[in-house]
């Protein structure tokens, strides 16, 4: 017999609320990181290959 | 047949007992001694345990009376906590988290059940009206002679909830993902304003037409060619490798 609940349970604060809190701090949170890491100028030192295009360095 | 009674309405529903009087309830000050006291009553089982743990291991029958007399005291301690619902009933977590009931309000005891403490010493109604207590007084004789819903009226004085509704689940998780993701985007507003605020000026070897000529001055000797930077490179096609 499967259980079950005998009575009726009203809506808690996380029945309410849980999935707006969840969804609105995961979006919070990339969206934050997301412009820090790439717009604020921090410099992460990736790997060049495949990214930088070497240029002349002995015109000078 | 009779009519399938389910478990029936909570407390405050029309059919079920009414809601026992509200009376001035004064346990504080007794309430260390009632949970000592309650302590040498305790279940079978804690007191089977208590004693298996302090005789077992211990050779010196004065040490196990000591150790016997601090084992009793814990649990005393314990079970005191776990009565006066410790932090509070809401604050207590047991491990595999279920749902909270709302906190209990006098005159009700303060009563907690877990799945782990499952049978609280004091029942979850102690103010009775009239009518519970005549009914207190059937259950004293054959319990064949109780109708199904005052079994459940019963068991509902008893006990604050059924096994199934102690042990429901709830979305307390989503509440606490979210924090954790919050408290994880507000970190990144720190180190934001570092970057402005604390970080020195980029010196000129990290702008990108440096680390452009820097990068051919590499490719030009070689650097790691074998395995490393110089070997990534096509020097024919003067690009980097596929």
């Amino acid at each position: 017999v499967a259980r079950q609940s005998h009575q009726k349970q009203t809506p808690d604060f996380y029945d309410k609320y849980g999935n707006a809190v969840l969804a609105s701090g995961a979006t919070f949170c990339v969206a934050v990181w997301a412009y820090v890491v790439t717009q604020t100028g921090i410099e992460w030192s990736l790997s060049p290959v495949g990214r930088v295009t070497p240029k002349e360095w002995r015109d000078q | 047949m009779s009519k399938a009674v389910g478990w029936g309405a909570p407390r405050d529903a029309g059919w079920a007992l009414p809601r026992p009087v509200e009376a001035g309830r004064s346990h504080e000050g007794a309430a260390l001694e009632k949970a000592v006291g309650r302590a040498w009553r305790a279940p079978a089982l804690w007191s089977l345990g208590s004693s298996a743990f302090s005789v077992t291991g211990l050779a010196d029958p004065g040490r196990a009376a000591a150790a016997a007399s601090r084992e009793m005291f814990f649990r005393a301690a314990w079970s005191l906590v776990l009565r006066r619902g410790g932090l509070g009933s809401r604050g207590i977590h047991s491990p595999g988290d279920t749902a909270h009931s709302k906190g209990k309000m006098p005159p009700y005891t303060n009563y907690h059940a877990q799945r782990s403490y499952p049978m609280p010493d004091e029942p979850f109604c102690t103010e009775l009206n009239a009518e519970q207590r005549a009914l207190k007084e059937k259950e004293k004789g054959s319990w064949t002679e109780l109708s199904h819903a005052e079994k459940v009226a019963l068991y509902r004085l008893q006990f604050h909830e059924t096994f199934a509704e102690m042990n429901r689940r709830s979305n307390e998780w989503k509440t606490v993902m979210g924090c954790v993701f919050f408290f994880c985007g507000f970190t990144a507003l720190l180190i934001w304003w570092q970057r402005v605020y604390v970080f020195p000026k980029k010196p000129i070897t990290l702008t990108a037409e440096w680390k452009a000529q820097q990068l051919q001055r590499i490719l030009d000797m070689k650097g790691n060619p074998v395995q490393g930077l110089a070997s990534q490179w096509d020097y024919e096609k003067k690009q980097w490798k596929k």
